[in-house]
């Protein structure tokens, strides 16, 4: 209710600043500063020629494939570098490095081996979150409390039952966040590669916005984008993080 | 059928210098025993019991337990730790449980036997809770109540009760008492604590630091069930304490700097030296 009553006093601030800067004393144009009215119109019209169903069910499909495929490698390469020495040695510096790169920078190598399309862009993506996800992997395994290990293997666990029974449930903390952080990095890489080179999608949609200098329609694609954000986040990995939170006694800072 | 600690020797090679933090360490240890070894820190207590339990290897010699040379970690040595290494993802219940589950018990059983010892140590009424809900104290019984299950014949403490305050500490000694007389088992118990160690052990090893050696060995043959205040036991408690105050005093001298004493601050003099100032 509070948070309610937050966004309306916001959406009101938004419409008073309209009236002000471009009615009354003309300091932006209609074209560069929408209304809170026009911006509802364009989504309601987005939505009901379909055109946002259309793009949001593009733009999911990218990005589910896309992160599946980054959990999948992310696991394996973190996996592997725990397992072996030599590769957590050499490699984890490069893991790193090439986290830091934004994974936009992939979309010309991923043109010139898919060429202009679907492959191209989720190959983007899952390059995206995979590094963030094999290196909360690495991290997680590497903290696992070594008291617990000791402790499983003075109560006749070995190998594999220390790993199903110990430490993939210590590391899940770790892992989730690296999780929630891999899937933002995924996020971010399909808008960037759906604005540069997709032909539907909510970026595609965005540029469209642009092409036709319709501010209310950038406007309304921007918001669409931060709700369903949002969603996500608070939906499934809000959750599940809130429950390890509550099992491991997190919450009492 | 005993345990048996044969030669045991544990150095440590670093950069600099070889560290023996045990030399040649013979004990025998008798089913149904209660063993406490004694000693200041870095005497390598821990690390004997460490590499009776198996998580460590010592460089010489050999433990066996009932004929059998000790070979890694195993159900048949239960291990309780300073701190409780409790899992913090599973509800105390199925902590008590795990070591059945491992072991491939099923289901049923294994709730009906971690009551049982959930029981015995009062914590049925929290056998939901997560692990961080409970006090210090209650740890180390849910801890306790997962050793027992394994339904080993020995049971390594690793000061157990170290970390707690002294009114939690003492119920649990006492309790401690008690449930070794039930179950017969052979416990060896590591504690740096004389008062604990004569309370609840037949045999108290004092044990000197560098090298790690068995200095001392005390038998302790007062009734039971025993308690702190009893006089008899005080008696025993100053007669452990000269020795283990020796090997105290020779550690703290390696450490500190050349000057230091342990005799030489027992006399607080004032420093107006108007000692009648009050009366």
């Amino acid at each position: 209710m509070k948070k309610i009553l937050f966004y309306l006093i916001l959406i009101v601030i938004w419409a008073l600043v309209y009236k002000v800067g471009v009615e009354v004393l003309g300091i932006w144009k209609p074209y560069t500063f929408p209304s809170p009215l026009s911006v509802f119109k364009t989504l309601v019209g987005l939505i009901s020629d379909n055109t946002l169903g259309i793009a949001i069910l593009a733009s999911m499909k990218r990005i589910i494939v896309g992160y599946l495929i980054s959990i999948l490698i992310g696991v394996v390469i973190g996996l592997t570098i725990v397992r072996y020495k030599y590769l957590d040695e050499n490699f984890s510096a490069l893991i790193l490095g090439l986290q830091t790169l934004p994974s936009i920078c992939w979309l010309p190598f991923a043109i010139l081996w898919y060429g202009l399309n679907e492959s191209a862009i989720i190959f983007v993506i899952a390059v995206g979150s995979t590094f963030a996800i094999s290196i909360s992997i690495e991290s997680g395994i590497k903290n696992v409390n070594p008291l617990y290990i000791r402790a499983a293997r003075t109560m006749g666990a070995s190998g594999i039952k220390i790993y199903r029974n110990v430490i993939i449930p210590a590391a899940l903390p770790n892992v989730i966040s690296g999780l929630k952080q891999g899937w933002s990095f995924a996020w971010r890489a399909l808008m960037a590669g759906e604005m540069l080179s997709a032909t539907k999608g909510l970026g595609q949609v965005l540029m469209v916005g642009r092409d036709l200098a319709d501010i209310s329609q950038v406007m309304a694609v921007m918001i669409v984008i931060i709700v369903l954000g949002l969603t996500v986040d608070k939906l499934i990995f809000g959750r599940v993080e809130a429950n390890i939170r509550h099992k491991w006694g997190l919450n009492r800072s | 059928m005993s345990l048996i600690v044969e030669n045991v020797s544990k150095r440590f090679i670093t950069k600099h210098k070889k560290t023996h933090t045990l030399e040649k360490i013979n004990l025998e240890i008798k089913p149904g025993e209660f063993v406490c070894l004694l000693g200041p820190s870095g005497c390598g207590k821990s690390t004997l019991l460490n590499i009776i339990a198996g998580l460590e290897n010592c460089t010489e010699g050999r433990v066996t337990l009932n004929d059998k040379e000790i070979k890694g970690a195993g159900p048949d040595r239960a291990v309780m730790f300073q701190e409780s290494a409790l899992f913090p993802w599973l509800r105390v219940i199925d902590n008590v449980e795990f070591g059945m589950k491992i072991a491939g018990v099923p289901k049923e059983i294994r709730r009906e036997k971690a009551l049982k010892y959930l029981k015995m140590v009062h914590l049925t009424k929290f056998q939901n809770s997560f692990i961080h809900e409970l006090s210090g104290g209650m740890k180390q019984r849910v801890a306790l109540a997962r050793a027992l299950t394994l339904d080993s014949e020995v049971l390594l403490m690793d000061e157990p009760f170290a970390a707690l305050d002294s009114q939690t500490k003492n119920i649990l000694q006492m309790e401690l008492q008690q449930i070794w007389w039930e179950t017969k088992k052979t416990i060896i118990f590591v504690t740096h604590n004389v008062e604990e160690a004569v309370l609840l052990a037949d045999r108290v090893i004092v044990m000197s630091a560098n090298p790690g050696r068995v200095k001392k060995e005390f038998k302790i043959q007062l009734s039971r069930p025993r308690k702190l205040e009893n006089v008899d036991l005080v008696y025993v408690i100053s007669d452990v304490m000269k020795t283990l105050k020796e090997e105290v005093e020779k550690v703290a001298k390696a450490e500190y700097d050349s000057d230091w004493n342990i005799e030489k601050d027992i006399i607080l003099s004032d420093s107006d030296s108007d000692m009648g100032i009050g009366i």
